[in-house]
């Protein structure tokens, strides 16, 4: 058996069943898709809650300031049918998250990709339309 | 289509780590689960004991697409009556009650998110439901003991519905709507005067057709007919709890003068 290609499909199952975070509105109404932001810090909130889950994330500048970020993600069942549990990223957790920035308030962002900090890379739902 | 294929395997492979500490997950998974057998797709629709159509499980789908992709290219403005045509215009995605966690009424109930239809067998029989996942959360009942609508109904969100079966259809009829759900996201609008005919047919064992006639000649200018389809999802798939009234912090971004209810959340 082809190990990777069975890795492969599962994934690739799990992919296509992931609802969108737009299961309950446009991100794109909130979110600004020009504006991508890279933010490395420690989760130091986690809210395991509909219609979106929030990770916060407190990132450290060269001179010590401390900002908080509010990231938006999928459902809560969505998550779950992708792996996750509240417990996934506990807080203190070392990660480095990609993502669009909020189209009114910059530190409240939308998530595309979640790395924890040994650069292991957890399932994220696509992004709608 | 290599691009799309490399972002496939690409999201594949970040599944996968996943999925190793979650070995209940697929007794868990509600809604569709990736490409199904021909096979399987095939068979045909399931009957209870009693030779009714069993058209029990979970879906996804049925009933969230917009109502103007549904029909042909302008043929919604034909159907809207001038007010609607105007209040359509006017209207803005953030204002959708549906983000402000309220119901979004007998068609939506089946959007976004897996719903289940519970058909109970025999002396039971006397009521059929949907069960949300998403959203409010909510259900819908359809009394299938051959009462009529009442009279005159108070409007309500998911109206009063009466079903029964034409072969292996089930027909439900709905009147007693509120006019302060959107029909679909794309905001057609409705007036209390609603009255839905919903015609569900299980095609393949895999999926649910479901035609719905609108009829609400407060809106539009004739009743026309709409369809959607539903799929089946896994094996032992489940719902799982979603109540968008949480922590739902949609209003603080689009609409500050209309924020949606802070709830705090208990770390």
């Amino acid at each position: 058996m082809n190990m990777k290609a069975g890795v492969a499909a599962v994934g690739l199952a799990m992919a296509s069943l992931a609802i969108p975070v737009s299961a309950h509105h446009s991100w794109t109404a909130e979110y600004d898709a020009k504006k991508p932001v890279t933010v490395k810090g420690v989760v130091s909130k986690v809210e395991w809650t509909n219609p979106h889950t929030h990770f916060y994330v407190d990132a450290t500048d060269a001179n010590g300031k401390v900002t908080t970020w509010n990231f938006e993600m999928a459902s809560t069942p969505a998550l779950e049918r992708g792996g996750w549990s509240r417990k996934t990223l506990p807080i203190g957790t070392e990660v480095t998250v990609e993502g669009f920035a909020g189209s009114n308030v910059a530190e409240r962002a939308i998530v595309t990709s979640f790395k924890g900090p040994d650069g292991k890379e957890f399932f994220v739902p696509k992004l709608g339309n | 289509m290599k691009k799309l294929l490399v972002a496939a395997i690409t999201i594949a492979g970040l599944a996968a780590p996943a999925l190793s500490g979650a070995q209940e997950l697929p007794r868990r998974l509600g809604g569709e689960n990736g490409p199904r057998k021909a096979a399987e797709a095939a068979r045909p629709a399931p009957k209870l004991a009693d030779g009714t159509v069993d058209l029990s499980g979970i879906w996804t789908g049925g009933g969230d697409a917009p109502i103007p992709r549904l029909l042909k290219k302008g043929e919604l403005d034909t159907l809207l009556l001038p007010w609607a045509k105007q209040k359509m215009a006017s209207i803005k995605e953030a204002d959708d009650p549906y983000f402000y966690c309220m119901p979004g009424g007998p068609l939506r109930i089946t959007g976004g998110f897996a719903w289940r239809l519970v058909q109970p067998a025999g002396e039971r029989s006397k009521y059929i439901f949907m069960l949300q996942e998403g959203n409010a959360h909510s259900f819908r009942q359809i009394f299938m003991d051959g009462r009529k609508h009442p009279d005159d109904p108070s409007p309500t969100w998911f109206g009063h519905s009466i079903g029964h079966w034409e072969g292996p259809t089930l027909v439900i009829d709905t009147i007693g709507l509120n006019d302060r759900f959107w029909l679909d996201s794309a905001g057609t609008p409705h007036t209390e005067k609603l009255h839905l005919i919903e015609r569900f047919t299980r095609t393949d064992y895999n999926t649910l057709q479901r035609v719905v006639t609108i009829d609400d000649p407060g809106t539009f200018t004739k009743p026309f007919d709409i369809t959607y389809t539903a799929k089946l999802g896994t094996p032992d798939s489940e719902i799982l709890e979603y109540f968008c009234i949480e922590n739902n912090q949609w209003g603080d971004r689009t609409n500050p003068d209309q924020l949606a209810p802070s709830v705090p959340i208990a770390k």
